[in-house]
């Protein structure tokens, strides 16, 4: 029997349709209705390329999407928002869900993007700190007054 | 920064590997690092072996997980008990620093005093059920001159006419809250980090990354004071990226040297007149543990069983409130901020011992991960949307030790270097759990008074505060060392860390471990001159 070759196929997690099933399950588990899809999808990217070097990961998020889809009442990207947080509710704790939260946790929030949709403003640009830029321009609160640790000391 | 002006670049001479004179210190942190500068200034030659890399401030990055791999000590660890570290992330129990200055690197610069009740704590509290307090052998008396001098070298505000840090954002918001509900021990010190030039270092420029190193070197730690002043004697040799797998010793049960790892895995042999072990106290019991032998079968210095035991961790919980105004808690000082009233020991409460309110700040990638381990979904997103509208505090308080809150060795895990790694086992004491929700309810009080929208209660992070494990005691059957932090089996080697401490008071540790450091130098010296060391 001839043999042709076959072309190398998308694996099944790096499918487009992989792809947008993870980037719909990271908004459930993590909502920021102010978020664009772009940091979401970064944080995906780095769960397939830990799932490239990691054959158990990868098996676990093959077989967990697929089971993501079976366990609502319709696909899980067809369910409205309180639908698919009802589905992660029910697989909270599998080994499948921790794998997705724990990655997704430092993933979608040690990025630039997201520290500037919450305002954070990182590491500083200059070597003055925030010394001249705002370490102390709170101004809804009176300064409250510094008194000596030493003074009047707590001794019991 | 020119590079000329890093202080914590410095370079070491070679000492011989068979030199009998040397006194090897394990570990570079303040326990480490202070008594290896006040050795070397008294003539001492002294050899320290650093697991980890000389990081220096160029090399630091102001990014939490990035800054993070590059200087925790990562090697696995395994956990075990009712502490919730032991669920959330069991194989980090503890945040310390594997770097040249140890864990000095990430700390933040609190400084307060033992008070005189928290050296004395079996006599104070009483019997406690499942708690081993215990008195030390020494009292606040014999510390004090020891406080003083530690605190001119660390540069401690509200001492020696340094003035106190100025009021940041953070600051502002438990300050005030503090006020409202009737405190007044509201400071932004003791803390030590330079609120004005001194020692060479400058003033803080307010930047709010002590915990990824300080790239300005205006925080105190061993790498930019103690260590290259030791080098500027001569007296130095500081070893990097040696890893001491073995205390040895002779025929006589005496401590003769250690053998270690370089960075490349070839293993050495460094002779010793003396071995004072500064680890950091899971480190510090697992190499005792691991020098066993025939004449110690036990471990070094286990001859009372105690080695790994007492291991406490303070109280730790955070509270971060949610205003309706911006806070920008990030900015500044992380924990230029002390609330003390709660320190007192005050049994009305419902527990023995005291707290501290201090401020902590995180970015966004360490509040994630942090404020409420294992979190997700609309609960969790609210707590992150409202970060810059969020105001943080700490809350450290004395823990109480247990026999069974304890060090040992992992039979069933090793390291890269094949050692066993430490299994560090912690159930939280009753005493614990009644301080921890007495803490977290005033905070949540603090800041609703001041008109906090929402509260979190966050857990225990992994622990900073490692201490107890080697403890000081009068008498060698209930304790490790003596008051010198002399081994009560071994007469030339010590303990010379947070380990020793028999009980842990509410205070953050490391001004009373370069306290003791200090006056352990001063006896070491002492037993050189005269001879017996």
């Amino acid at each position: 029997m001839a043999t042709t070759p076959t072309p190398a196929a998308a694996t099944p997690l790096t499918s487009p349709a992989s792809r947008k099933l993870l980037r719909d399950i990271a908004r459930a588990m993590y909502p920021h209705p102010s978020f664009p899809d772009g940091p979401y999808e970064e944080a995906v990217g780095v769960i397939v390329a830990a799932a490239d070097q990691d054959v158990r990961l990868r098996a676990q998020l093959e077989q967990g999407l697929r089971d993501v889809d079976a366990v609502g009442a319709a696909p899980f990207s067809e369910l409205d928002d309180d639908a698919r947080l009802a589905v992660l509710r029910r697989i909270e704790g599998t080994a499948f869900f921790e794998h997705v939260r724990s990655r997704l946790v430092t993933g979608l929030y040690d990025q630039k993007a997201v520290w500037d949709l919450l305002g954070y403003e990182g590491p500083c640009t200059d070597e003055n700190g925030y010394l001249d830029r705002g370490f102390d321009d709170l101004d809804w609160l009176p300064d409250p007054q510094i008194v000596d640790p030493h003074r009047d000391e707590i001794v019991r | 920064m020119s590079a000329t002006e890093i202080r914590g670049r410095f370079e070491t001479p070679d000492f011989a590997e068979d030199d009998e004179d040397v006194v090897v210190i394990v570990g570079s942190g303040p326990g480490g690092g202070t008594l290896a500068h006040e050795l070397c200034e008294r003539g001492i030659r002294c050899v320290v072996l650093e697991a980890g890399p000389h990081l220096t401030a160029e090399d630091y990055v102001q990014d939490e997980w990035e800054a993070f791999n590059q200087m925790a000590w990562l090697d696995p660890r395994t956990t075990s008990g009712s502490f919730r570290l032991a669920k959330d992330f069991p194989n980090l129990p503890a945040w310390t620093v594997k770097a040249v200055g140890g864990t000095a690197t990430h700390w933040a610069g609190a400084t307060p005093r033992f008070k005189a009740h928290e050296f004395k704590t079996a006599t104070h509290y009483g019997a406690i059920d499942g708690a081993t307090l215990l008195d030390w052998p020494i009292a606040l008396e014999d510390l004090e001159p020891y406080y003083d001098r530690a605190e001119e070298k660390m540069g401690v505000t509200h001492k020696g006419g340094r003035p106190a840090l100025p009021a940041n954002n953070n600051f502002k918001v438990m300050g005030g809250g503090a006020a409202e509900i009737g405190y007044r021990h509201i400071a932004t010190g003791p803390y030590a980090t330079n609120s004005v030039p001194y020692d060479g270092r400058p003033a803080t420029v307010q930047d709010g990354f002590n915990f990824q190193g300080d790239k300005q070197e205006s925080k105190w730690s061993p790498l930019v004071s103690e260590l290259p002043k030791a080098a500027a004697t001569g007296n130095l040799d500081l070893r990097a990226g040696c890893h001491v797998v073995q205390i040895t010793h002779d025929a006589r049960g005496r401590a003769d040297g250690v053998l270690y790892l370089d960075e490349d895995g070839a293993l050495h042999k460094q002779q010793a007149r003396a071995v004072c072990v500064a680890g950091n106290a899971i480190e510090t019991a697992r190499l005792l543990l691991l020098s066993d032998s025939p004449l110690f079968p036990d471990g070094l210095a286990n001859s009372s069983g105690q080695v790994g035991r007492n291991y406490m961790r303070h109280l730790t919980a955070s509270v971060y409130g949610r205003f309706d105004r911006e806070v920008k808690m990030w900015r500044g000082e992380t924990m230029a901020g002390v609330v003390a009233d709660e320190s007192r020991h005050d049994t009305d409460r419902g527990f023995a011992g005291g707290y501290y309110m201090q401020l902590i700040s995180l970015g966004v990638p360490f509040l994630a991960a942090f404020v409420e381990p294992g979190g997700w979904g609309p609960d969790f997103t609210r707590t992150m949307d409202a970060y810059a509208s969020t105001a943080g505090m700490w809350l450290v308080g004395e823990d109480m030790p247990q026999a069974d809150n304890r060090v040992t060795l992992d039979a069933g895990m090793t390291d890269a270097h094949g050692l066993p790694v430490p299994h560090v086992h912690f159930d939280d004491h009753p005493n614990d759990v009644a301080m921890r929700e007495h803490a977290w309810t005033q905070g949540t009080k603090l800041y609703e008074a001041v008109g906090a929208t929402g509260v979190h209660r966050t857990p225990p992070y992994p622990s900073t505060h490692n201490i107890g494990t080697c403890r000081m005691s009068a008498r060698p059957e209930d304790g490790v060392v003596d008051e010198w932090g002399q081994a009560h089996d071994v007469p030339n080697l010590f303990v010379s860390d947070g380990s020793q401490f028999t009980t842990g008071a509410a205070a953050n540790p490391t001004l009373t471990i370069v306290a003791l450091g200090i006056r352990q130098a001063e006896h070491i010296a002492s037993r050189v001159a005269d001879g017996s060391l």
